[in-house]
């Protein structure tokens, strides 16, 4: 009965993504996709709008202020509480009054706004200016984006509030300061109406992300990866720069209005250097996503970033943050469906970068001891399927699977977050163990248990649904090997549901074992660092509070609820207002996702049916695994591993998974050690030879002249303020002569 | 009138300081800087073109000259347009924080140390306000002076050499830029019968030279100029004098006198020889590409954190070349611009610095490190400054930085903003990766000085006259600066509107001037063409 329903379910999806004429989506449109029409700018029906982004402004503020005064109490966290759910609140409202089929554009004061006459005259209409002022677009896709993005913001800070608590004083300012700049910057980004607001919201959400990662300033780690978070950030964000440039010479705009009326004429730009904006555009802003949703080849410096707190690393590092790279690729599809239509392949690259990165950081993923950095590489291999779903050009299966997986994986760091702020720091799951039967931990317990089990995928969670959209497609939408990338996919669901269920299993059941951190420099814990070498014995775990318990709950409850909503989609209407949010914008693609006049099929099967059984049989194979491994016999996973380690043709293979496949490595040895050398190379050279040999050999060849008028240059200023005396009398009495010469 | 009060504001407060003693010369100092300031923004209020619809001096340079030798044309005329009056801004602006910032710093021969700083502002203030040639380059070399005088007396171990090198490498550069400027004169006496230095004349006479003539005078004027920005690869002073300086001095020098190298191209290269500029822009532009990466390494690898800012200065002035050199509306708005914000955001730091090495008296990154914890509120503005000149968006560096890279990016040929140009995608790539390379040194720099654990110099004992953290002097010293930099990267548009009519008349001859550019260099190429064509035929 299940498989009934939820084949009618997916059906519903496939029909919906299929373009057909039920669904208004006009056939034929130049590069086959769908453009909203001209946004009606509106000010006075959505005035109240420009609060979500002003209401984290004025808690980032009075954090300061409060740091300034020295506020010792949880006065910062309930201001940013307030703020953000106002914030919710207002987003709320809004897109209530929203139409998703006439964007609205909502300006809120001027910020770059150049204009010029022409020239030469010769200038095209649109040329005369550019400008990208602080106004707000509102349509389907920044309508769902923002309401995600405010309430888990407002959850996680309330979660925060509690966690942080250790750290009460200006820490706890500095913390919520930079939670309300994130929150800031990423309404900025989301509801940017032009690609320079979005820029200003992209880097902010670094800027917020560079803070808060390097919250706990004093270790050295937190601190490298906060600067690795940003460089690895600012290299994608050249090719978002370039990508802004780029549309700016050949479009003359930079608002998503002009650009998707002038794509939609079927503009392929001005002609200037023909070809490139097709060609260019997409790649240009595919690095920029790649690099702010750390997919490969920039993906190395989101698993550091879990050396900052963790509800920054439920909020930035696996909800918001990171999924900005598939609102980018989704607000700028237009641009791709072109690439697509003039023989491109910017969408398969897409897809494919996507899904091997997937299975790369699955990979990755089930070597890794620290339960974190699990969940950080699942983060990025979770992003993978979301990219592949939008290379698959069906954005609304990328865009859904970014919904459940920022609930379930912000709701499993929130557990691995409260874990580790019992069990003093400790992150190690070979050194926790049994935590179910401490009195205290079975919200905690269950929580981590739903959201395992949505990440794995497993048949009926809302990860299931959302992911094997994406999955199906592949093996519908034509593209280079597609359907071979659609079974990577299928493992790499086999290999989530193991390292997934490995975290779970090691944690919570089994013999009750704990250890606190060795080392425990931890900052948060510096209440107890105070305590000499006893505390090993003296330790307690401290169960979570009712603040992270009803955030826990809260957002478990959201989960199911996801998933009941695509059970009885059209009774609840969730997911329909989804599809038919995401389709009106600009991510709503009219292509022909089933090619026309053909019925692929897997195994026989519409392959949304299939896929059903395929994935849904290997995410419990993979369970059953990490359940034989991690729970009924932990034995075995031992010798499993001496055996690995014991053959020296396969030993490499664990080694290499637990070291990350020395991707880190190798960075450092092919591009950052060289330019080290190359950047000492250069100093010397700039030391040597443009000043020394270049400069001060000519400043010693007057000297070789004059060692003939030796008393002149005695070495001292007044000797070389003569000589300049001298030389100036010089070319006065020049211009004298030549001027005595030119009246004569 | 007003300028010239402008002008003597300071040189009276330097009379004060003489004659004040040397307890009460640096609350004298404070006192004549915010006077200037204050009289700098009632001009600004009176300014009547913010946003004309022309290009207009204010007041009339004619109407205000005051002859000195009339027989040969010299007279001394002042005036401001927008840019300038701009640039008054930034300097009157950080006059105060610099005094502010040398408070305690300079313990001996302090009268001396305030009358070099006020003179060096006027001198500045001269080189911006001048209308004929003769003053600016007056001014313009008499601000060698000062700075001279403050890197040789109050500067640190090597300021013997930095001294020298700074007086010697920048004067013989501009005297070039007086010969170029001279010759520009004698052809306007020679061809108009009458001798002007005056600004005006020349640059509307200039232009008709021939394109061999204007190729030298832009060689001439170059030579003096780019020593100044300082453009690669005549940088090499700049290191070296703001590491060696006082703080006050490397302020000045990296906010104010590096302007003076873009202003003077602003002012003569690009109205005078418009022919030699669409010429020569690529080449220049090359070694502006080269200075923005090859710079951004050095700044990288650096251990001395002045000397890092000080090459990180190199690297940004890049931009602000580029952006000039662009030849269209945004890449001129955004050098002025960046003129500006790189003057706030490097100043700025180069204040903290100097905060800093009055505790520590040490400014090597090895042996210091992990501040936040001990000085948070110089941390924090620290940071500040750091993003505005990361260029991080909502701060000033990024819409100068954007509007400069745009406006290379954009200087194609046939462009559709009706301002065609002679750089082009290319050039804008590869200086974007300055960007991060920006990134990769500032947040260095910032990771070692501002994070990690507490790293002070063995010898380090609290300073008596110090608090551990920033004192409201200081703060009052640094937070202006931040608040501005917050404020023009949120709201640049009067600083963009300002310089709109500037930038238009600026660029008035340049289209038409690339365009024919373009049409020589495609009939070359055919004539080449057909060349090769006819001698096949013959074969």
């Amino acid at each position: 009965m299940l498989s009934a329903i939820a084949h009618t379910a997916l059906a519903n999806v496939a029909m919906a993504g299929g373009g057909d004429s039920s669904h208004g989506l006009p056939a034929g449109a130049p590069f086959g996709f769908q453009v909203p029409i001209p946004p009606v700018v509106d000010e006075q029906s959505f005035a109240l709008a420009a609060w979500m982004i002003w209401l984290p402004v004025l808690s980032a503020v009075l954090c300061g202020i409060y740091a300034a005064l020295g506020v010792k109490s949880r006065l910062p966290a309930w201001t940013t509480v307030a703020a953000l759910a106002g914030s919710f609140v207002i987003a709320t409202i809004t897109v209530s009054k929203l139409d998703f089929a006439s964007p609205v554009v909502v300006h809120l004061f001027d910020w770059i706004d150049i204009s010029w006459s022409s020239g030469s005259g010769s200038a095209g209409d649109q040329w005369h200016g550019l400008r990208a002022n602080f106004a707000l677009y509102l349509d389907g896709l920044s309508a769902y984006w923002i309401l995600f993005v405010t309430f888990l913001g407002t959850m996680i800070a309330f979660y925060a509030s509690e966690y942080m608590e250790e750290d009460t004083g200006v820490g706890y300012c500095r913390f919520f300061a930079g939670v309300s700049i994130f929150l800031f910057a990423m309404t900025a980004l989301v509801l940017g109406e032009n690609l320079v607001m979005l820029y200003l919201g992209w880097e902010g959400v670094g800027l917020a992300s560079y803070l808060l990662i390097g919250y706990y300033y004093k270790k050295p780690a937190a601190v490298a990866a906060a600067k690795k978070a940003f460089i690895m950030n600012r290299i994608g964000d050249l090719g978002l720069a370039l990508g802004i440039y780029l549309i700016w010479l050949e479009y003359g705009s930079l608002e998503f209005g002009v650009l998707f009326a002038a794509l939609q004429s079927g503009s392929t730009g001005a002609g200037q250097y023909d070809g490139w904006a097709a060609t260019l555009i997409p790649w240009c802003l595919m690095l920029g996503a790649f690099g702010k949703s750390a997919q490969f080849p920039l993906y190395v410096w989101l698993p550091d970033a879990m050396e900052g707190p963790t509800p920054v690393s439920a909020l930035i590092h696996a909800a918001t943050m990171v999924t900005a790279g598939i609102y980018l690729i989704a607000r700028t599809m237009p641009f791709f469906l072109m690439n697509k239509d003039l023989g491109g392949h910017a969408l398969e690259a897409v897809a494919w970068i996507g899904g091997l990165t997937a299975l790369l950081a699955a990979t990755i993923a089930m070597a890794q001891y620290d339960i974190k950095r699990v969940m950080a590489y699942s983060t990025v291999s979770q992003l993978g399927y979301m990219f592949m779903g939008l290379g698959l050009a069906t954005s609304f299966g990328a865009c859904y699977h970014v919904l459940t997986h920022a609930f379930f994986k912000a709701l499993l760091f929130l557990c691995c977050g409260a874990v580790m702020h019992g069990f003093g720091g400790q992150l190690d799951l070979r050194k926790l163990g049994g935590i179910r039967r401490i009195p205290g931990w079975g919200v905690v317990c269950g929580a981590m248990l739903v959201g395992s089990l949505w990440l794995s995928g497993i048949p009926g969670t809302a990860g299931y649904f959302s992911k094997d959209e994406i999955l199906a497609q592949a093996f519908i939408s034509e593209g280079a090997g597609f359907r071979f990338l659609g079974w990577i996919g299928i493992l790499t669901a086999g290999l989530t549901a193991y390292y997934t269920f490995r975290v779970w299993f090691r944690i919570f059941t089994g013999p009750t074992h704990f250890k606190p951190e060795e080392s425990h420099a931890h900052d948060s814990h510096a209440g107890h660092a105070g305590m000499d070498g006893q505390e090993d014995h003296d330790f307690h775990p401290h169960a979570p509070g009712l603040r992270i318990k009803l955030v826990l709950t809260v957002l478990s409850l959201g989960a199911i609820w996801l998933a009941i909503g695509y059970f009885v989609g059209d009774v609840w209407g969730t997911q329909a207002w989804i599809k038919n949010a995401i389709m009106h914008s600009s991510a709503g693609t009219g292509l022909q996702l089933m090619p026309a006049g053909e019925h692929p099929t897997l195994f026989g099967f519409e392959p949304h049916t299939a896929m059903y059984f395929i994935s849904g049989t290997f995410g419990l194979v993979g369970l059953s695994i990490a359940y034989w491994l991690h729970c009924a016999n932990r034995k075995a996973a031992d010798d499993l591993r001496a055996w690995l380690i014991g053959r020296r043709w396969i030993a490499w293979l664990p080694r290499a998974m637990e070291h990350k496949w020395y991707v880190d490595e190798i960075y450092i040895a092919t591009i950052r050690f060289p330019l080290w050398i190359v950047s000492q190379a250069l100093y010397m050279f700039d030391r040597v030879f443009v000043d020394g040999i270049g400069v001060n050999g000519t400043a010693r060849l007057p000297k070789l002249a004059a060692s003939l008028f030796q008393p002149l240059y005695n070495g001292k200023l007044q000797g070389y303020a003569t000589s300049m005396a001298g030389g100036l009398a010089l070319v006065i009495a020049w211009v004298v002569w030549v001027w005595m010469r030119g009246s004569v | 009138m007003q300028l010239w009060i402008l002008l003597l504001i300071p040189l009276f407060t330097c009379v004060g300081v003489g004659f004040g003693g040397e307890r009460n010369a640096r609350a004298i100092a404070l006192g004549g800087s915010l006077a200037t300031l204050a009289w700098a923004v009632v001009l600004a209020m009176q300014f009547p073109h913010w946003q004309a619809e022309q290009w207009l001096y204010w007041p009339a340079p004619e109407a205000n000259a005051f002859p000195v030798i009339p027989g040969l044309g010299i007279a001394v005329e002042l005036g401001v347009d927008s840019v300038s009056l701009l640039l008054v801004l930034l300097n009157v602006f950080l006059m105060p924080c610099c005094v502010l910032g040398s408070w305690v710093a300079i313990k001996e021969r302090r009268r001396e140390f305030y009358i070099w700083l006020l003179v060096l502002s006027t001198c500045v203030m001269g080189v911006f306000v001048s209308r004929d040639v003769i003053s600016f380059y007056t001014f313009f070399e008499a601000s060698l002076v000062p700075g001279f005088f403050m890197l040789a007396i109050y500067g640190g171990p090597d300021r013997r050499e930095a001294s020298f090198k700074f007086f010697i490498y920048t004067f013989v550069g501009s005297l070039f830029m007086l010969l170029g400027l001279a010759y520009v004169a004698w052809q306007h006496a020679q061809q108009t019968g009458d001798w002007s230095f005056a600004i005006s004349d020349l640059t509307t006479f200039a232009p008709t030279l021939s394109a061999g003539e204007q190729g030298w005078i832009l060689l001439a004027l170059l030579a003096g100029l780019a020593v100044k920005v300082p453009l690669f690869p005549l940088h090499t002073w700049l290191p070296l004098a703001h590491n060696q300086a006082p703080t006050a001095g490397s302020v000045n020098f990296a906010a104010v006198i590096l302007k003076l190298g873009l202003y003077g191209m602003y002012v003569f290269v690009l109205p005078m020889v418009p022919e030699a500029v669409v010429t020569w822009a690529p080449t220049i532009a090359v070694l502006a590409v080269i200075g923005i990466v090859y710079a951004a390494l050095i700044c990288w690898v650096q251990t001395d954190v002045k000397k890092l800012i000080a090459y990180s200065s190199v690297s940004h002035m890049g931009f602000a070349v580029l952006g000039l050199l662009a030849l269209n509306p945004l890449g001129l708005q955004g050098s002025v611009f960046y003129m500006l914000s790189h003057g706030f955001a490097t100043g700025g730091l180069f204040l903290c610095i100097g905060m800093m090495y009055e505790r520590y008296h040490t400014k090597d990154l090895r042996e210091i490190g992990g501040l936040a914890f001990k000085m948070p509120v110089w941390s924090f503005f620290f940071i500040v400054l750091v993003f505005a000149s990361v260029g991080l968006p909502g701060l000033n560096g990024f819409v100068s930085e954007f509007l400069c890279l745009i406006g290379t990016f954009t200087a194609v040929p046939g462009a559709q903003t009706g301002y065609p140009g002679v750089l082009g995608p290319w050039f804008a790539a590869v200086a974007a990766t300055g960007m991060i390379l920006g990134a990769m040194y500032l947040l260095y720099m910032t990771g070692k000085l501002c994070f990690g654990p507490l790293r002070e110099p063995a010898d380090h004992h609290e300073h008596e006259e110090l608090p551990k953290d920033l004192s409201l002097r200081e703060i009052a010293a640094v937070a202006p600066i931040a608040v501005v930099c917050l404020v023009f990267g949120i709201m640049p548009w009067p600083i963009l509107h300002a310089v709109e009519p500037v930038a238009e008349a600026v660029l008035k001859p340049y289209p038409a001037l690339v365009e024919s550019h373009f049409e020589q260099m495609d009939a070359a190429a055919k004539v080449s063409l057909l060349t090769d064509t006819t001698l096949e035929g013959s074969r």
